[in-house]
């Protein structure tokens, strides 16, 4: 924001006439006496007297009092005929399954009179035990998006289905070729249609019909090397919860690598520190990604040097001499670790490059893994993307080449091809080209025929994620548009059914008869019960054969990372507003993409701070000959020399309609335009610059050069450490927390007392009261959390599930510039700064410097940190309100009355956690919203949880511990005549966490689990001493690393005292 | 299982209802007691004299089934045991298909009883056919008075204000009058004093200043008090009693007729809202109950509209419509009230926050609270019903109980409420119970969220 900006009151000012000159400092212009003004003939003639004009006043005041006693008449429609499953107020969950293409979780979701609100995981059937991620979470609102299509479209005109089947059932039977690209078809039913489809075309050696399956994101490069090492184009399982050491060469595996959702819950099992055995975590990547952040040992590499780390460790563990670069150090003790742990012991690449993914396979051989973390025969049948036959594919339709039909289901090639825009072009050469696809995005708006699908909550689907699991989705409501699934198109298409309209049966048949040929003993209802089952496996016999490795990737002078963010991902939700105002988990940066540099390197040429006024420094990256132009944003732990921009940006280029919240906002709502009338869209799009080898490669070499201006930028949090106090964020390692009694690694916090001697003793803060004490400790409930640092991943999923559950308002980019995110739960992020130890403790105390202590080391270590509200017993808010909106129950919750809140704000300000936040608009009606906040659409208020008051402008508002589920967990015990169970009340982020790091629960109940946590040793309180006395627990991070500055503070100091 | 038992009684309970009803609806003048008897307690669910409902219709039976073919005896037959009657008899066979329902068997029924109720049957008038008419269109008065509409009080607002306004003429075309007479009297006898309007009643008023002081005293003190009353009394949901598509009468359904409450609000034992029935719950009884010539009919022929029932056909459209209610108790959105945690959980009866539904004739209103204290059983209570106060007043009085082994949940509150005896003593002291509020009744946060 520029402050120097001059900004004239008219044209006037501007041309400096006389008599703007003459009046320029008058307040009031043309000032008039009061006797001249009474002595204005003309003034009783006035039609409206001053009398008549407070008489017309005080008679509308009087009106409009007397119409707003009038109370309006509610309505209330019970159904004509009860669904028998519906109860009208309490809600049903179905158990489905989730997939998009590339996230895969088995789900449960939570519908209230049809309308499906919340999802979460499902953690009693399905391989992923419970594993979601923020995508998963929020796919339910994206049901309600008014962008989705409603009916099919024809050269962009709406049709019916009739029209469309008939006129590409005539374009197939006319065609010469025919091609489907697909995103990674795992639904056995679909590609028993597909081979149906193939068959009908491909008699007689013809090969007319052509399936290609196409990823934005690839991993064929494992595949092709699988193929290369073992014979098969396979992606094995991986098991991470069997893993002692695991090594991670640039895998986001926590957040965006392969399956997350399943390696998220066993990497949280292998974390607890109590366990018999800890995981230890080697990390060796560009981009300080969520996987590196939680890793022991972290190390930074610029992307062309994952060859050279796999080398120099394949060597180095059978003992042989090998030469290391700059990340030796953090190499020779993974190595260690590995010659340890042997086949307990799993690696990982992430890059797509075949050569990178042979040396990780050869290492993990050497290891022995294969057999014991790493299950060649219960493969993963996710992303086979086949690179080179899109890309075939993509150069023939570009060059006009094309197929007659070309069928194009589940993805978005204009928007995600390196050549994209040459591929639109070609696109519409094609005689008859058809988009299987919810919206009229990148790649619909240049096909003929548009079928749009039902969303995944609508709909029968059926799943094959991994050899051995079979799963399928069922609809959780009627489709609420003229949609059809993509299943029963195929079918139709195929002359193999007819539709069936609104209620069909057709794909729900098709998924029967194909679990009773795949499983003919298996019980279908018994399986729409749990959504998932076992299918045999057949052990594979395959045997690593060591391959050539070629044409390893090239280093350069400056390299550029693209990556996917946790939120955004592959940029196909890109229009969900909820995943667009999620901060990113590293970053905290809300609405946009960026270009990540550490910040020692900007030094002196970009800003390495930003706030509401000041934003970021804009720079252009140029990537073979492509450049974009975006704002340099600080990111700790970015290799030097490495630059990293996120993938799933720029969605909408042309303005196509794929949903408001895709696009920029300005100031006071309404979109942003650019210059030609388009509008805006967030960030922008790289996949554009992906190098195309064998296969898509996501790291290129790279030319950065200054460009002009600044970006104001939406960042929740703009500090960066926690500048050593201990009270907040605690950490040690392994070898104390094993070693050591709990006062070396999470004391107590000790205030000075008098005794009754008169002499100066130490006693604990929970001796000090100012108050006293509120019952809540013998009787009656009281609910507590306790959050474990060690294995909370930071993932986000918390977040995006207590937006859901509790209404929260999203307030776009210009509200988060200012501050006023309204996330309930927020999720801190603390880089540790050369001064500290580790996060939070002082590396000397003598020197520390606050100063220093503000810049994050160059490869910080980080800490997530989950905050709500701590519901505090002795809560500051409630004795600063003076009206009494804020007040304690006896079960320990700090309730919040929001009907009595008048909006002072003191609570705000004396909250020492700073989780309150306060309405500043009215979100669902205020029109600078419009665009951002879901709730204010007809179809996007259905996501809103009916149980949760919708809070109006000028009221606070705070995490309320999921009061509404307490209740109805109660109520259930009541009505039972039973005790509550332990573990049966779940909050929403409680719930979502996929590495169960949040318990929730009855403290009261000397049993439970929260109890249990929350006497630990682990066991310390944020701000304990503060003395608000919190029903929030954290558990002491604890970190598998070797830190011997840290041993020194926590060990021999404290031998000292 | 429990509670499935309990629906079934339940439904076994409606089926006799539904019997009930029945022997309301068919008036007798004279028959042989046993017939009538034994017509009401076999048939009447399903069959009528006059008119066919699940089953055809009575009235000259044999005579049809004896013109029609059939075997000496076969309707007998056909009585005790249909399936070996439609196997003797081709007639019989063919009356089979009348309906796909089928027809109970009643073997303990003997030749002379059948002929006995079939007698009854055959001396029943048909209202159809005219004679009978008057013994159909005998309402009792309830019925008379739900079905007159309510009266339209806008029509008689606007009387009054007319003749208001010709009042205020009439009065200032009098004044007037006078003033032109007294007027035309002054200048007759030449006094030359002419005071306006405004300076005569200025006169006037000094001259009776304590009067006209007094007067104003008691005009402003009276605004304020209304103008206070009327406030307060915003969103005062008490004596509300909006129209309703269906004027629906409670007082012959669960009063008359006895019919369980839970019977229609159905959800009341398991969710947050009792819920208004959904068509198919009436279309169980109404199916048969179509009031045909009754006043209500127009009323019943409403539900068939909703629950697309084809009355003559016998069977359903498939076209729906819900009908659309005026909700009568209204909370506002910020409060969570449950209705299962008070009828399951508190142990309610349904009246003692709606009143005597048995007795409400016209369609529901929110009772006064002065009618809810009349309740046998009710706390007495003083605010007004569905405020704020009048829940909270109710949750300080009412007991809870816990500790006797009824409920584990309380059972296990109470062993822990044990541990703190100073409290637990505090709590019985006052009134030597644990109220809803000792255990939290009154926080914010239990209906506001």
């Amino acid at each position: 924001m520029e402050m120097s900006k001059k900004y004239w009151k008219g044209i006037d000012e501007l041309k400096q006439t006389p008599e703007f000159i003459k009046h320029k400092d008058q307040e009031f212009p043309n000032q008039q006496s009061v006797e001249d003004f009474l002595a204005d003939e003309n003034l009783a003639e006035s039609s409206t007297a001053r009398r008549d004009f407070l008489k017309f006043l005080g008679f509308s005041v009087a009106a409009a009092t007397l119409a707003a006693c009038e109370a309006p008449v509610t309505k209330v429609v019970p159904y004509a005929v009860k669904p028998e499953n519906v109860t009208p107020g309490m809600p049903t969950w179905y158990a489905s399954t989730y997939y998009d293409g590339s996230s895969y979780a088995s789900i449960m979701v939570k519908t209230r009179e049809g309308r499906p609100i919340f999802i979460k995981g499902n953690k009693d059937f399905g391989f992923t035990k419970g594993g979601t991620n923020p995508q998963i979470i929020a796919s339910v609102l994206g049901l309600y998006d008014s962008a989705r299509l409603t009916q099919p479209l024809y050269k962009g005109s709406k049709t019916t289905w009739g029209a469309v089947d008939d006129g590409i059932k005539e374009a197939l039977k006319n065609a010469g070729k025919v091609t489907l690209l697909s995103n990674t078809v795992i639904s056995p039913s679909i590609k028993r249609a597909i081979a149906e489809m193939a068959a009908q075309f491909n008699g007689e050696g013809e090969s007319k019909f052509e399936h290609i399956q196409y990823d934005a994101i690839s991993y064929a490069g494992m595949r092709e090397a699988n193929l290369l090492n073992f014979g098969a184009r396979i992606i094995p399982s991986y098991d991470f919860s069997k893993a002692k050491t695991i090594v991670s060469v640039g895998a986001d595996f926590l957040s965006t690598w392969l399956l997350p959702t399943e390696f998220a819950v066993q990497y949280g099992a292998t974390r607890n520190p109590e366990g018999e055995w800890m995981s230890k975590h080697f990390q060796f990547e560009s981009v300080l990604s969520v996987t590196g952040s939680n890793a022991d040992v972290r190390s930074m590499i610029k992307p062309s040097e994952e060859a050279a780390v796999l080398a120099y460790m394949i060597k180095a563990v059978q003992g042989k001499a090998a030469t290391g670069g700059s990340w030796k150090a953090a190499a020779d003790k993974a190595v260690a670790a590995l010659k340890k742990s042997k086949k307990s012991s799993l690696v990982v690449a992430g890059s797509n490059h075949i050569g990178v993914q042979q040396l990780a396979n050869e290492l993990n051989n050497i290891l022995g893994a294969y057999g014991s973390t790493i299950d060649l025969s219960n493969t993963i049948e996710l992303h086979q993307s086949e690179d080179a036959k899109a890309l075939k594919l993509a150069a023939n339709v570009a060059a006009g080449k094309g197929p007659d039909v070309l069928i194009m289901m589940g993805v978005n090639p204009v928007y995600s091809l390196p050549n994209g825009a040459a591929f639109a072009k070609g696109l519409k050469s094609i005689k008859t080209s058809v988009a299987i696809s919810s919206f009229e995005d990148e790649t619909a708006s240049n096909c003929t025929y548009v079928c749009p699908d039902h969303h995944q909550l609508e709909n029968w689907t059926d799943h094959q994620a991994k050899a051995g699991e079979y799963a399928i989705g069922q609809p959780t409501i009627r489709p609420l548009h003229n949609t059809a699934s993509a299943l029963e198109s195929l079918l139709v298409w195929n002359g193999a059914a007819n539709r069936g309209g609104q209620d069909s049966a057709v794909a729900y048949d098709y998924i029967k008869a194909t679990f009773a040929a795949m499983n003919p003993t298996g019980d279908f209802n018994y399986l729409t019960h749990n959504s998932c089952t076992t299918l045999p496996v057949v052990p594979a016999v395959l045997t690593f054969t060591a391959a050539a490795v070629k044409d390893l990737p090239k280093s350069a002078d400056t390299e550029v990372v693209f990556y996917q963010k946790a939120a955004i991902g592959n940029g196909q939700f890109a229009n969900n507003p909820w995943l667009q105002e999620m901060p990113d988990p590293v970053t905290k940066v809300t609405w946009d993409n960026y270009i990540t540099m550490n910040p020692v390197e900007m030094e002196g040429k970009y800003a390495t701070t930003y706030d509401q006024e000041h934003g970021l420094n804009l720079a252009t990256v140029t990537v073979n000959g492509k450049s974009v132009t975006l704002p340099v944003y600080p990111l700790p732990g970015q290799a030097p020399k490495t630059i990293g921009i996120a993938l799933g940006y720029g969605r909408g280029a042309n303005g196509e309609n794929i949903g408001k919240a895709a696009f920029q906002t300005k100031e006071y709502g309404g979109h942003a335009q650019t210059e030609d009338g388009k509008l805006t869209p967030i960030g922008a799009n790289v996949f554009g610059m992906l190098s195309t080898g064998a296969t898509l490669l996501y790291s290129a070499a790279a030319k950065v050069t200054d460009a002009n201006g600044t970006y104001p930028i939406a960042a929740t949090q703009i500090h960066h450490t926690v500048m050593g106090r201990d009270s907040i964020v605690r950490e040690t390692t392994l070898s104390i927390f094993k070693e050591r009694e709990k006062d070396a690694y999470n004391e107590a916090h000790k205030l000075q007392k008098l005794d009754k001697h008169g002499k100066h003793v130490e006693a604990p803060v929970s001796e000090f009261d100012l108050w006293a004490a509120h019952p809540v400790e013998k009787i009656g409930h009281r609910w507590g959390i306790s959050i474990d640092l060690s294995s909370c991943i930071g993932c986000g999923s918390c977040l995006i599930a207590c937006q859901s559950e509790n209404n929260v308002p999203v307030v776009g980019k210009d509200e988060v510039r200012r501050g006023r995110e309204m996330h309930w739960l927020r999720i801190d992020r603390y880089f540790a700064s050369d001064e500290e130890a580790a996060v939070g403790t002082k590396a000397d105390k003598e020197t520390f410097s606050y100063d220093a202590a503000e810049i994050p080391a160059l490869n910080p270590s980080v800490v997530h940190m989950p905050l709500m509200c701590h519901h505090c017993n002795h809560a500051p808010c409630e004795t600063v309100c003076p009206v009494a909106a804020t007040t304690h129950s006896n079960e320990g919750l700090n309730q919040m009355a929001y009907n009595r809140c008048i909006g002072t704000r003191y609570c705000a300000n004396n909250c020492p956690y700073k989780v309150r936040r306060f309405n500043w608009f009215n979100y669902p009606s205020y029109k600078k919203f419009t665009e951002v906040n879901p709730a204010q659409d007809d179809l996007g208020r259905m996501v809103l949880n009916p149980d949760v008051t919708v809070r109006t402008r000028g009221v606070m508002e705070k995490c309320s511990l999921c009061v509404q589920r307490i209740q109805a967990t109660k109520l259930v015990a009541k009505k039972e005549a039973r005790v509550i169970a332990d573990g049966e009340f779940a909050t929403a982020c409680s719930d979502a966490c996929p590495t169960n790091a949040i318990v929730v629960g009855d403290w009261n109940d000397l049993k439970s689990m929260i109890r249990e946590k929350s006497e630990g040793v682990r066991a310390y309180q944020a701000l304990e001493e503060v003395g608000v006395k919190p029903n929030v627990w954290y558990q002491v991070k604890v970190r598998n690393e070797d830190n011997s500055l840290l041993d020194h503070i926590q060990v021999a100091e404290q031998a000292h005292h | 299982m429990e509670i499935s038992n309990i629906q079934s009684l339940k439904r076994i309970k409606s089926l006799a209802f539904a019997s009930l009803i029945f022997s309301f609806a068919v008036f007798s003048n004279f028959a042989s007691a046993q017939g009538e008897g034994l017509f009401k307690a076999k048939c009447a669910t399903c069959h009528m004299p006059h008119k066919n409902s699940t089953g055809p219709k009575l009235a000259g039976v044999r005579a049809k089934w004896a013109a029609g073919g059939a075997k000496d005896g076969s309707i007998y037959q056909w009585v005790n045991n249909w399936q070996t009657a439609a196997a003797n008899d081709p007639y019989a066979a063919e009356v089979s298909k009348w309906s796909p329902t089928a027809m109970s068997a009643f073997p303990d029924l003997k030749k002379e009883d059948i002929d006995a109720i079939l007698d009854w049957v055959d001396a029943q008038p048909d209202p159809a056919a005219g004679g009978g008419a008057t013994a159909g269109g005998g309402a009792t008065g309830a019925e008379g008075a739900l079905s007159a509409e309510p009266v339209e009080e806008e029509s008689n607002t606007w009387i009054w204000l007319i003749m208001g306004v010709i009042f205020v003429v009439i009065i200032m075309a009098v004044g007037g009058v006078r003033r032109q007479l007294k007027i035309a009297t002054s200048e007759e006898e030449g006094e030359a004093e002419k005071m306006t309007y405004g300076e005569e009643l200025r006169a006037l008023a000094w001259k009776y200043r304590l009067q006209v002081g007094l007067a104003t005293l008691v005009v402003v003190i009276s605004i304020i008090v209304a103008l206070f009353q009327s406030l307060y009394s915003i969103n005062i949901m008490e004596g509300y009693q909006p129209s309703q598509p269906i004027a629906f009468p409670h007082s012959q359904h669960a009063g008359i007729n006895g019919i369980d409450c839970k019977y229609c609000h159905n959800t009341v034992t398991k969710s947050k809202s009792a819920s208004i029935p959904s068509v198919n719950v009436c279309m169980n009884c109404h199916k048969q109950i179509d009031g045909a010539g009754k006043p209500f009919e127009g009323q019943i022929k409403k539900i068939y509209a909703a629950a697309g029932w084809d009355k003559e056909g016998m069977k359903y459209t498939g076209k729906t419509k819900p009908i659309v209610w005026n909700k009568v108790h209204v909370l506002p959105e910020h409060v969570y009230f449950n209705h299962s945690q008070h009828v399951v959980v508190g142990g309610l009866d349904c009246k003692q926050c709606h009143g005597d539904m048995t007795q409400q004739v016209e369609t529901v209103k929110v009772q006064p609270v002065e009618e809810l204290n009349k309740i046998e059983g009710n706390i007495k209570l003083t605010r007004k019903t569905l405020t704020m106060g009048w829940c909270i007043e109710c949750h300080g009085k009412k007991d809870v109980a816990i500790g006797n082994g009824k409920n584990a949940y309380y059972d296990e509150i109470h062993r822990r409420l044990k541990k703190d005896p100073k409290l637990y003593a505090q709590y019985l002291n006052d009134d030597g119970k644990v109220t809803v509020n000792e255990l939290g009744g009154w926080e914010c946060a239990k209906c506001h969220y």
